[in-house]
């Protein structure tokens, strides 16, 4: 799949398309053309600049911290200097660095027409809402980035927001935003489930469930034409795409993490350095650390563009999710990693 | 008030070809095939995009945009093997693409390939191959939208070839500026972006020209020599972009102060993904 690097410049073009006995017309043509640009690529060299560094950090400052449901907090971000934060759309999310280092993203769940504020919720479930929890408070000074969408609001409905616990963070500000709508909200119990007393004026357009709902209940009200909009534990959405073949929009989840995994080594080509690969971790993750020009994209095996040889033998492997007991060699001689 | 930036990710589609007919907008051989031009040209011409992206990748200096070249090299690739499966049926149809793909892989292998200059010109040439993708990548948003409003079931076209373009054209709608802020990022001059366009645009159209007519003439259902006259109207049709059309949208790429997120709406490509039967399948 590699294009054949380091190629001397085309002596000819290719074979006639209809096989008369003289090479292409268009490639031969087309051979001076390139040739010019290669040449205004020479001459291009003396007025090259410098690539510019980009900071996309935002500081903010924790305003204001509440308690919205049980193991639920939610954060009131503000930039330091009082300035606008940039503008966002519902279904917008923002990756937060904590004060640790460790970098986690939320759904923005407040309103998008207020430009002083962010506002984000964290239930407690991992490390990172964990430290959340623990070590943020009104005036804890973060750095985040965004906001991007994942999750965008498009259409003009019906919509029918599905939402499962937290899930509830980006639906919220859509419901601003949309006008032909009906919630369902769903939660083990009312007093796990964050932000239902803001809620409470929608009145019968927001049906609250408790418990573990079936997806046929969760869909009652989907007619044809709906756009589903779904957000929560996925098994909730496994059970509604099973459920539902009209439009279905969810947020999309990062790959997920390696699970029996068995540590092993890659060694960047023969005689080269030598990267050990944890069991919870991807040879993708360990190569990146050594060779942060690492090609990769999806990080789930799909894609093929991690996908590098191995030495001395006709295999190779695909970073982002193959594991190989042992010690393997890597090719990464290879230009399009150099 | 600026969208704010899509998060880029590939998604794993796959694709049934099994029932798909020869010609698969009935009684619309020249349509078909000026579409399955698209089967011969893109996977080599994605494959070259995923390596030539692949060599900038160091030289980024933004994280943002470097998230969005990732996802956008995941699409690509996705996109080529998309593209190489529907070949791959042309030629289980008695239709073998492989004398106009061997062209095409000379092309972008050996042609527009890695040369074996001094570094800073290689450099140099990697940032005229990026000029290239991003031109090239105009029109693709541009097909991408295209297809995303052209009335193809209502012609009674193939449901998965039609799942296999409108899923296509909704992630270049949705990537459709991340070679052009690469191209800004790390050179951005103006000449290159114009000289680029100029031959980019003209080769383009002479490639799927010239393939629409070699795939017409060696269709085994021998329908006929491609003439410009059924390709006007079925551009009439909708069946196909008209060529005023992409012209225009040529110029539109010209002006200094162009940016492609100026053209297109995403929120057009996001509804139709929440719809692409492939799309969903694959959504995990």
């Amino acid at each position: 799949m590699t294009p054949e690097t380091r190629t001397p410049p085309p002596a000819v073009a290719p074979p006639d398309l209809y096989g008369r006995a003289r090479p292409d017309r268009m490639y031969r043509l087309l051979r001076p053309v390139v040739a010019a640009h290669l040449w205004l690529s020479k001459r291009s060299v003396r007025r090259g600049r410098p690539v510019p560094v980009v900071d996309r950090d935002l500081p903010v400052v924790v305003s204001d911290r509440r308690v919205e449901a049980d193991g639920v907090v939610s954060l009131t971000l503000t930039a330091p200097s009082g300035d606008p934060l940039p503008p966002w759309r519902p279904g917008c999310h923002l990756d937060v660095r904590l004060p640790s280092g460790l970098r986690r993203q939320y759904s923005l769940c407040g309103d998008p027409a207020d430009r002083a504020s962010y506002r984000i919720a964290v239930r407690l479930v991992g490390e990172g809402s964990g430290e959340v929890h623990s070590a943020v408070r009104v005036g804890t000074p973060l750095v985040v980035r965004g906001p991007r969408t994942a999750f965008p609001l498009v259409g003009p409905g019906p919509h029918l927001f599905i939402a499962g616990g937290i899930g509830i963070t980006p639906i919220l500000p859509m419901l601003r935003a949309a006008t032909d709508w009906h919630l369902v909200y769903a939660g083990r119990s009312r007093a796990t489930m964050p932000f239902l007393a803001e809620l409470e004026p929608h009145g019968d357009r927001v049906t609250v469930l408790t418990g573990v709902p079936a997806a046929p209940e969760l869909l009652t009200r989907a007619r044809p034409g709906t756009a589903v909009y779904a957000c929560g534990p996925p098994p909730m959405l496994d059970a509604i795409k099973a459920h539902w073949s009209g439009a279905l929009h969810c947020e999309r989840f990062s790959p997920p993490p390696v699970v029996d995994g068995e540590p092993f080594e890659l060694q960047l080509g023969p005689g080269g350095p030598v990267v050990p690969v944890a069991a919870d971790e991807s040879a993708l993750t360990a190569l990146r650390r050594a060779r942060p020009q690492t090609v990769y994209s999806c990080q789930q095996g799909f894609c093929g563009t991690c996908r590098l040889n191995l030495v001395s033998t006709t295999d190779s492997m695909l970073v982002c999710t193959d594991r190989r007991p042992g010690r393997v060699v890597l090719d990464v001689r290879d230009s399009r990693d150099s | 008030m600026p969208e704010p930036a899509l998060v880029l990710a590939p998604r794993a589609v796959t694709f049934d070809w099994s029932a798909v007919p020869a010609h698969w907008v009935p009684g619309e051989p020249l349509a078909t095939h000026v579409m399955n031009t698209l089967h011969l040209v893109l996977p080599e011409g994605e494959r070259w995009f995923v390596h030539v992206f692949g060599q900038a990748l160091p030289h980024i200096r933004d994280d943002k945009l470097r998230e969005e070249v990732i996802g956008f090299i995941g699409q690509e690739a996705v996109h080529a093997e998309a593209h190489q499966g529907a070949a791959d049926h042309l030629a289980a149809q008695g239709l073998d693409p492989a004398p106009f793909v061997d062209q095409v892989s000379w092309l972008f292998r050996t042609l527009l390939g890695d040369r074996d200059l001094p570094a800073p010109v290689a450099h140099q040439w990697l940032l005229e191959r990026l000029a290239m993708i991003a031109a090239i990548e105009h029109f693709t948003a541009v097909l991408g939208r295209w297809v995303l409003r052209a009335p193809l079931e209502r012609a009674g076209a193939d449901p998965t070839m039609v799942d296999l373009l409108r899923w296509h054209g909704a992630e270049e709608v949705e990537h459709r500026s991340v070679a052009f802020d690469l191209y800004a990022h790390l050179d951005g001059r103006w000449p290159r972006r114009v000289r680029t366009m100029a031959v980019a645009g003209p080769v383009l159209l002479w490639l799927f020209a010239r393939c629409t007519r070699w795939l017409m003439r060696n269709d085994p259902l021998r329908p006929g020599p491609a003439r410009l006259r059924d390709a006007h109207r079925a551009a009439r049709r909708g069946l196909l972009p008209d060529l005023a059309g992409l012209l225009r949208a040529t110029w539109q790429y010209l002006p200094r102060a162009y940016h492609p997120s100026q053209d297109g709406t995403t929120d057009e490509a996001v509804a139709y993904l929440a719809t692409s039967p492939a799309a969903r399948a694959a959504a995990r």
